[in-house]
C-alpha cells in the first residue's frame, strides 16, 4: 500500500475512534436533526400542501332567507380556509368590538332587503331607466376587517366575496330577464340553458408543474426533511473546526507538522469520519421522515424518483460543509472563535437560503440573495428531486455549486495549513 | 531496559564529521518595529551528544526549535540538519520531536497513539508492532497502554509524549522541557532514557529552565539571551572556567541605585551583576576582588549577609550572563 494512503487510513482510523468515543456530540449529530425534523414538520403540516392549514374566523351578518346572504355564505362555506359564522342580526358596534376582541378577523354586513333591493334596481336597470332617474341605489354591503389579518389573507377574502356578489348578481340579472321574456314572448317562451351550460370560459384546478411527469404537492414534510438535513450537516462545522483547534492545542498538529506528512492526509483523515456521518443523518433523517412521520399523524415524505440525485445532493452539501468547517478552523485561534464564527454563519447562511423561513414567503430580494447561500443550493436540489420530480441532471447546476464551493474552502484550508495564505 | 537505534544516514561514514545541527547567523524577525526573536544566532550541535539550550523567557528558544522543526522560516542564516540545509522527508524522518505539552490525543489509548503516530511517521505491520511494544517499555507504561489517555496521570503523559518522538527511532531527537512539572520518579526515568538514547547513537537537544538537569544531562550548553547565544560550550569546560573567576554575595539591603556603576569601575573585578540584593562577579583573582567589593559596598552603606566565591555552577553562569533567575 502507498504510504501516503497508509497514513490517511490511519488518520481516518484515528479521528473516527475520537468522534466514536464522544457520546454526547453523536447524540447531537443524529438525535437533534430527527427529533427537529419531526417536531417542525408536524408543527407545520398544515401551513404547507393542500391541507387547510391557517382557518380564518369570517362573520356574516345577513336576514334569515336573504338570497344575497345565502349566497355569500355558500360561497365562504366552500373554502376550507374559511370558518364561517353567519348570524341574522348584530349592530355594527358589537361587530366592531367583536373584531377588536380577535372573535373574527373579516366581517360583510349586508343590509336588510338587500336582495329586494337588488332585484328593483336590476328591473329598473333592464327597464333602461336613465341611471340619474334610478330610484334605487347599489346595495351597500360594508366590509369590516381585523387589522391584523394578513393583507394577502384580506385580498383573498375579498377576492372571495367579490365573486359571490357577481354570481348573485347574474342570477337576479337572469331572472329578471327570464321574467321579461315570458312576458314578451308568451306561450312562444322557452326557458333558458341552465347556468353552469351558459358559462363561457372554465378555470380548472391549478395543476402543480414538475421537471418529470407528475409531482406530489409540496407538503411540510418535503420543505423541512432536507431543511433541517442540510442544517444539520452544515452545523457539523462547528465540531469539525473545534476539533482541529483541539489538537492544534494539544500539540499533535505542531507534531504532525515536523513529520513528513502531507496536508491531504491531516485535513482528509478528518474530512472522512465527518462525511460518513453527514450521509448517514441524512439518510436517518430521510427514513424517519418517510417510515415515522406518517405514524405520528404527519404527511409521509414522498423521496421522489431519483435516489442517486438525492445521493449526489446529500454527498456534495456534505463536501461544502466539510470545506468550510476546515476554513474556518485554519483561520480561527481559539475553539470559542471557531464555534461562535461557524455557528453564526451557518445560521445566517440558513436563514438566507431558505431553510428557517421558506423562500416562497420571501420578499423578491430576499429570493435574490438567497441564491449567495449554500444551503439554498442544497435545498434548491433536494425540491427538485421531492417536489419536481427531478433527476440527476436536474439537480447537476446546484451540485455542480456545492462542489465549487468545496474546493474553494479546500483549497484554502490547505494553502493555510502549509502556511502558504 | 536499554534502547537500540537502527543505523542511518546520519551515522554513515559520509555524514560522520558533519555537526547533528549546524545553526548559522540565524535572525527571526516577526515584526520590524520590535527586536528580533533571533538575532544572528549561531550554534553547533555536534553528533552524538546532549545539547541544552537555557534561557529566560523570551529569550528565543522556542522560535528557535521551531526553526529546527521546519516550522518557521528564518528571516536570513541557514539550518543545516545532518549537513542537509532542507528539510526533506529523509531529513525529516531522522528527526524526532517532543513538545513541552503532550502532544497527545486524549480519548485514544496509549497505544492508539504510539499506532497513529507511528503510521504517521511510515511505519507499517510487524515493524510498527515491535516498535510500538519497545516504546511501552522504554516508558513504563505497559500495563497502563489500553487506557485511555486522558485517565492518566501527568509524569504517565510525559512518558508517552517522550516515546511517541521514538517512535521511529530518530537520530536526532529535539525536546522541548521535557520535564517541567512532572514527578521525581518520572524525571528521574526520563533522565535516564536520554542517557540511553545518547548512548546508543542519538543526539539530544534540549530546553529546560532546570539548571541542575542541564548540568547532570548536557555536555554542552548555550545560555540564550534576547535572541543571541550568550555563552555556549562544553558543561564541564564552563563550570571549570567560572570555579576561580566567580564571586556571590548576598546583600543586606536594597542597593543604592548608583552601586552597579561603582562596582563596574572596580579594576580587579570582570563581568559584574547585581540583580536585586544578589550581586554576582568574576574576577582572575577572587580574593583581590573581594576585597575591593567589600569596601565599594562598605562606602555605599551596604552590608553582607553571605560571600561565596569559587563555586560554580550553570545557575550562576545563567545569572551571569543573562541578568535574570533561571526559573519562570
Amino acid at each position: 500500500m502507498n504510504g501516503n494512503l497508509s497514513r490517511f487510513l490511519a488518520s481516518v482510523l484515528k479521528d473516527t475512534r475520537i468522534i466514536a468515543r464522544d457520546r454526547q456530540a453523536l447524540i447531537l449529530f443524529f438525535v437533534m436533526p430527527v427529533l427537529f425534523v419531526l417536531i417542525l414538520s408536524l408543527a407545520l403540516r398544515d401551513a404547507f400542501g393542500d391541507r387547510p392549514g391557517a382557518t380564518f374566523p369570517v362573520l356574516v351578518i345577513a336576514q334569515a332567507g336573504d338570497r344575497v346572504g345565502d349566497s355569500v355564505e355558500a360561497s365562504f362555506r366552500t373554502n376550507p380556509h374559511i370558518q364561517l359564522t353567519r348570524m341574522s342580526r348584530a349592530t355594527e358596534a358589537e361587530v366592531r368590538a367583536w373584531l377588536v376582541q380577535g372573535r373574527y378577523k373579516f366581517a360583510v354586513l349586508i343590509p336588510d332587503d338587500a336582495t329586494g333591493q337588488a332585484q328593483r334596481r336590476v328591473g329598473e336597470i333592464m327597464a333602461q331607466v336613465p341611471p340619474e332617474l334610478r330610484i334605487e341605489r347599489q346595495v351597500a354591503v360594508r366590509v369590516l376587517v381585523d387589522p391584523a389579518l394578513r393583507s394577502d389573507y384580506r385580498k383573498v377574502l375579498e377576492g372571495v366575496l367579490d365573486l359571490a356578489l357577481h354570481e348573485v348578481e347574474m342570477r337576479l340579472a337572469r331572472e329578471q330577464l327570464e321574467q321579461t321574456l315570458r312576458i314578451t314572448q308568451g306561450k312562444d317562451y322557452a326557458p333558458l340553458p341552465d347556468m353552469e351550460q351558459t358559462r363561457l370560459l372554465a378555470p380548472l384546478p391549478a395543476e402543480p408543474v414538475t421537471k418529470g411527469a407528475v409531482g406530489p404537492t409540496p407538503t411540510s414534510v418535503q420543505q423541512n426533511a432536507p431543511a433541517w438535513t442540510l442544517l444539520a450537516m452544515f452545523f457539523l462545522t462547528v465540531p469539525l473546526s473545534v476539533s482541529f483547534i483541539k489538537e492544534r492545542d494539544q500539540g499533535s498538529l505542531f507534531r504532525l507538522q515536523t513529520m513528513t506528512v502531507p496536508a491531504w492526509v491531516v485535513l482528509g483523515g478528518k474530512a472522512v469520519p465527518f462525511f460518513v456521518i453527514n450521509l448517514i443523518q441524512m439518510a436517518s433523517i430521510l427514513a424517519v421522515s418517510v417510515h415515522v412521520l406518517p405514524w405520528l399523524g404527519g404527511d409521509p415524505l414522498e423521496l421522489g424518483d431519483a435516489p442517486l440525485a438525492l445521493l449526489v445532493t446529500g454527498a456534495s452539501a456534505s463536501l461544502a460543509a466539510i470545506g468550510f468547517g476546515i476554513a474556518v478552523a485554519m483561520y480561527a485561534r481559539t475553539t470559542e472563535q471557531a464555534a461562535s464564527f461557524s455557528s453564526a454563519t451557518v445560521m445566517i447562511m440558513a436563514a438566507l437560503g431558505g431553510i428557517l423561513v421558506p423562500k416562497t414567503v420571501m420578499p423578491p430580494l430576499m429570493q435574490d440573495l438567497a441564491l449567495l447561500s449554500p444551503l439554498s443550493w442544497g435545498l434548491d436540489a433536494f425540491q427538485d428531486v421531492f417536489v419536481r420530480g427531478g433527476g440527476v441532471r436536474d439537480v447537476a447546476p446546484e451540485v455542480l455549486g456545492l462542489l465549487a464551493f468545496s474546493a474553494v474552502c479546500h483549497g484554502i484550508a490547505i494553502l493555510r495549513y502549509q502556511g502558504r495564505l | 531496559m536499554g534502547i537500540a537505534c537502527a543505523p542511518s544516514a546520519l551515522g554513515t561514514a559520509a555524514g560522520a564529521d558533519l555537526p547533528a545541527i549546524e545553526v548559522r547567523n540565524i535572525t527571526k524577525r516577526f515584526r520590524d518595529d520590535v527586536p528580533p526573536a533571533l538575532d544572528d544566532l549561531s550554534i553547533v550541535v555536534p553528533q552524538g551528544v546532549i545539547y541544552g539550550i537555557l534561557g529566560p523567557n523570551g529569550a528565543g528558544k522556542t522560535t528557535l526549535l521551531s526553526i529546527l522543526c521546519g516550522l518557521l522560516k528564518p528571516t536570513a542564516g541557514t539550518v543545516r540538519l545532518a549537513g542537509h540545509e532542507t528539510l526533506s522527508p529523509e531529513v525529516k524522518r531522522m528527526l524526532g520531536v517532543v513538545p513541552q505539552e503532550p502532544a497527545i490525543y486524549p480519548t485514544l489509548t496509549g497505544r492508539e497513539n504510539l499506532e497513529y503516530f507511528g503510521r504517521m511517521q511510515g511505519l507499517r505491520g510487524s515493524r510498527l508492532a515491535e516498535r510500538i511494544e519497545a516504546c511501552l517499555q522504554i516508558a513504563e507504561i505497559g500495563d497502563q497502554a489500553d487506557r485511555r489517555v486522558e485517565h492518566y496521570s501527568g509524569g504517565y503523559k510525559r512518558r508517552l509524549n517522550l516515546v511517541i518522538g521514538l517512535i521511529h527511532e530518530p537520530r536526532i531527537l529535539i525536546l522541548d522541557e521535557p520535564t517541567v512539572a512532572i514527578d521525581p520518579h518520572s524525571r528521574s526515568l526520563i533522565h535516564q532514557r536520554l542517557r540511553e538514547l545518547h548512548a546508543a547513537g542519538v543526539t539530544i537537544l534540549l530546553t529546560t529552565h532546570y539548571m541542575e538537569e542541564a548540568e547532570q544531562l548536557c555536555h554542552q550548553v548555550a545560555i540564550m539571551s534576547r535572541g543571541r547565544v550568550a555563552v555556549e560550550g562544553d558543561v564541564h569546560a564552563l563550570l571549570a572556567r567560572h570555579r576561580d573567576d566567580s564571586i556571590q554575595i548576598s546583600l543586606d539591603r536594597d542597593p543604592p541605585s548608583n552601586l552597579a556603576q561603582a562596582l563596574q569601575g572596580l579594576p580587579s573585578v570582570g563581568d559584574v551583576n547585581l540583580s536585586g540584593r544578589c550581586l554576582t562577579a568574576t574576577a582572575p583573582h577572587p580574593l583581590e576582588a573581594t576585597l575591593a567589593l567589600l569596601q565599594t559596598l562598605g562606602e555605599h552603606g551596604v552590608g553582607v549577609e553571605s560571600l561565596d566565591y569559587g563555586h560554580a555552577s550553570l545557575e550562576r553562569i545563567f545569572l551571569i550572563y543573562t541578568g535574570e533567575d533561571a526559573r519562570p
